[in-house]
């Protein structure tokens, strides 16, 4: 099984550098956005299968909520700071 | 991408627009829904500190994060109803009240600063069970000053250093 969980990780870090390189060079502000949350949801199921893995699940539960709860609060965070800025 | 440094975009123009209240309804209400969830569970994290990852610290910024996402959402007059400017200054003193007064005690009992083991005559229990509670006094008491000062640095930085007069209107601009 944890070839399985290895292969999936790999995958996954394959899908994260997609999402870095829109991230990085993507035209406009929105894009850059989606593309650091979606990394961000990503690295929460890299760090589970990490977690099984490892056969220590319930540590790395606890980290990756922790990741996406202050995921959602920076991308709103930053959302805002676009809104009041002007630049969307 | 940044903005020109001017009077004007230094306080937002002196309306402290980041926190001020949104229009949007979905926003607010799962703002409003998550932010219970967010605080039981940064004290799940502050009690399971010495057992899993985590701690007084880590406890303290998820605390913070909800109050953060409290006053982005719903603007500074809803979140001063829960956490105004003097419970920030008060929190910020009685978590390092909490954690040296618990290092402080150890030394009048016979022990080194911070030595929990001391601490098993004054509670009534065994040397280890003392170490446990003594860990998580101190844990609390980092935590409630890592939420009040992180919270701070976000309204100071946010407001510029002005105090912001009460937003009673709901328009963001």
């Amino acid at each position: 099984m944890h070839e399985f969980f290895l292969s999936t990780s790999i995958l996954l870090c394959f899908l994260v550098l997609l999402c870095l390189y829109r991230g990085t060079v993507g035209p406009g502000v929105l894009n850059r956005i989606a593309g650091i949350s979606a990394i961000g949801t990503k690295t929460l199921v890299i760090l589970l299968l990490m977690g099984f893995i490892y056969d220590r699940v319930e540590m790395f539960v606890d980290i990756s909520m922790v990741y996406a709860l202050l995921n959602f609060i920076g991308t709103l965070a930053v959302a805002k700071y676009l809104e009041i800025e002007g630049e969307v | 991408m940044w903005p020109e440094y001017t009077e004007q975009s230094d306080n937002f123009g002196g309306k402290n627009k980041m926190i001020r209240v949104t229009d949007d309804v979905i926003i607010k209400t799962i703002a409003r829904v998550l932010t219970p969830f967010i605080q039981v569970y940064a004290l799940y994290v502050i009690m399971h500190g010495h057992h899993s990852p985590g701690g007084g610290f880590q406890g303290g910024v998820i605390l913070a994060a909800s109050l953060i996402l409290l006053l982005i959402t719903h603007g500074w007059a809803e979140t001063k109803k829960k956490f105004s400017e003097t419970k920030t200054a008060v929190f910020c003193a009685v978590g390092v009240l909490i954690y040296t007064g618990i290092g402080v005690l150890c030394i009048f009992m016979g022990g080194n600063f911070l030595d929990y083991g001391k601490l098993g005559g004054l509670l009534m229990v065994i040397p280890p069970e003392a170490r446990s509670l003594g860990i998580l006094g101190v844990e609390i008491g980092v935590g409630i000053t890592v939420m009040a000062v992180m919270f701070s640095i976000f309204f100071d930085t946010s407001t510029g250093g002005n105090s912001p007069e009460d937003e009673t209107t709901s328009s963001l601009r």
